[in-house]
């Protein structure tokens, strides 16, 4: 039994096998995932196997490197079992002001050991973000960087144009009025006065539906931004434990927040809230292992790449 | 600069393409002289593919790893310290016709892309950035030269002299692909909160990682020669299938890349 288990023909099928898994379930699998079945749990786990009595067989004249590799590898893998069995994963939703200590997963709700108050969420652009006005007719196009107070001249139609307001969030108030739903370029829309054979319009032209009126003009026109690339998004909170000090932190994607054994991701937001922030909350107690494994592996792959 | 960058291209093509030309002189006249110029070529080439990434670098203010035109130059980039690292062991004019091959087919390539440089989205900016991207594409052009000198050992039916060539390519790269595996798992922990999320991408280089760490072991029990050879060239495509076929099929987290 320990022949078969140590084989390297074994490990071949299980290549094979775990190979034509990946394919099939990245390819053509349009059912339910095949990592979580039994079966392929069954595949990796007999991986693991295979690799630990691999090395066991050879433990006592396999040099180093070899060792190590293998090690980390059923390392790695048993990490990610116990991952896969233990790991906590839930979403925090969070609006400005609010403070929650609720997690939730499909239709399961956690409560966790501490408690999560949003002071504040931001988005950062890398730059101002520009508006440009395109106008198209039958003979090509043009683009215009605009600003409140740009006038644009079309002589060939006999025609002008007026930039009379910038929105970066276009919404309307109580009073039905015109103003920004949030500081972000969510809803970005340029009021235009657009005079034409003595005659003058005002338009609203929006950048995510671009074609409106395009039967009222002999050309058309349309409103995007340049350069509106987010540059990262970062939730201010106020952590508070239960029965200890409260703490403010900043969560941001790739800075994610390590505090009692949880660690809080910057996940996502929502461009119609602009107070609104979703963290991911996870507890994986297999990471420790995965990462020693990673450690061992790296070592002993390089080692032997020396040899 | 854009002018500068774009001329230090196609001048690193046309010295590609010279070198190609001299590598194919070697082999179909044995002459002397392209011989004797082929590594100088080469060696241009490289220079001046250096001096367009170092310039893109500086026009991005980023490294340029975002995108597959920037990966693929820089994939090549890695291509000319592994030839003249095994041209000093295997002093020998076909230990560099895998780079004389991959060269000018790689910026080939790299020309048809969409060459439009985007700030980095949030997710990737990190300094992991590097050291995955880096060590990925150091990988596949390690592997890409052993599939290419596979193929020319095959040609030649000298697949057992080039054997050891052959495998020393194939263990930088196993390393290289360890360490962008590890380094891009590590980062997505700290990105995404997982470290290991099936996604199309990862898991086609865990394939690709399971595909070599088998040739190896079946070299170990005596695929050797033109069974290795074979071997090289298989495995090779599934890293262009999982560099070029995911991004173009698959959707999935490196969706960017």
């Amino acid at each position: 039994m320990l022949n078969f288990l140590s084989s390297l023909r074994l490990f071949f099928a299980l290549c094979l096998a775990l190979g034509l898994v990946f394919a099939w379930q990245t390819l053509l699998n349009r059912g339910p995932s095949l990592y979580g079945s039994p079966w392929f749990l069954a595949l990796g786990a007999l991986l693991a196997v295979n690799i630990a009595a691999c090395s066991a067989r050879r433990a006592r004249t396999a040099p180093l490197s070899f060792l190590l590799i293998h090690a980390g590898l059923v390392a790695v893998i048993l990490g990610g079992f116990t991952s896969r069995f233990l790991r906590f994963e839930a979403q925090l939703p969070l609006r400005a002001g609010t403070e929650s200590d609720r997690a939730y997963s499909g239709n399961a709700v956690y409560r966790l050991p501490f408690s999560v108050k949003l002071e504040s969420f931001r988005l950062d652009y890398y730059g101002e973000p520009a508006g440009v006005v395109t106008v198209m007719h039958a003979d090509g196009s043009r683009d215009y960087p605009v600003q409140e107070g740009s006038a644009i001249s079309l002589p060939e139609f006999g025609a002008g144009i007026k930039v009379l307001k910038l929105a970066r969030d276009f919404g309307l108030n109580a009073k039905n009025e015109v103003s920004d739903k949030s500081p972000y370029w969510h809803n970005p829309a340029a009021r235009l006065e657009i005079s034409l054979g003595g005659k003058k319009k005002n338009l609203w032209f929006f950048a995510k539906f671009p074609g409106m009126h395009r039967a009222e003009l002999p050309f058309h026109v349309f409103y995007r931004l340049d350069n509106a690339d987010i540059k990262n998004f970062t939730s201010a909170v106020l952590v508070r434990p239960e029965g200890g000090e409260a703490f403010s932190a900043e969560i941001s994607v790739n800075k994610p927040l390590r505090a009692m054994g949880y660690t809080l991701y910057q996940s996502s937001y929502d461009p119609a809230e602009a107070s609104y922030s979703l963290l991911t909350v996870t507890r994986d107690r297999g990471l420790w292992a995965v990462y020693l494994g990673f450690a061992a592996l790296l070592a002993g792959v390089f080692l032997w790449l020396k040899k | 600069m854009a002018e500068k960058i774009t001329l230090l291209i196609n001048l690193s093509f046309a010295l590609a393409l010279a070198a190609f030309g001299a590598a194919a002189a070697v082999y179909l006249f044995r002459e002397r002289v392209p011989r004797r110029v082929l590594p100088g070529l080469l060696a241009a080439c490289w220079l001046a593919l250096t001096a367009a990434l170092g310039l893109l670098w500086l026009k991005l203010g980023r490294p340029p790893l975002s995108n597959q035109y920037e990966s693929l130059l820089t994939m090549l980039w890695f291509v000319f310290p592994f030839s003249f690292y095994f041209y000093r062991r295997y002093p020998a004019p076909e230990a560099l016709w895998p780079a004389a091959f991959s060269a000018p087919v790689l910026l080939g390539v790299a020309s048809l892309l969409d060459k439009t440089a985007r700030p980095l989205m949030p997710a990737l900016r990190s300094d992991w950035l590097i050291l995955h991207v880096l060590s990925s594409m150091a990988a596949y052009a390690a592997f890409a030269l052993a599939a290419v000198a596979a193929a020319a050992a095959l040609a030649r039916r000298k697949a057992a002299e080039d054997e050891d060539l052959l495998l020393r390519l194939a263990k930088a790269g196993f390393a290289a692909l360890t360490l962008g595996i590890v380094s891009g798992s590590v980062w997505a922990n700290t990105a995404w909160g997982a470290w290991w999320s099936w996604d199309p991408k990862e898991t086609w280089s865990l394939l690709t990682w399971l595909a070599y760490a088998a040739a190896l072991h079946l070299r170990r029990q005596g695929w050797r020669a033109h069974k290795f050879a074979i071997m090289m060239i298989v495995c090779f495509a599934l890293v262009l299938f999982t560099y070029f076929g995911v991004n173009f099929l698959l959707s999935g987290l490196h969706s960017y890349a």
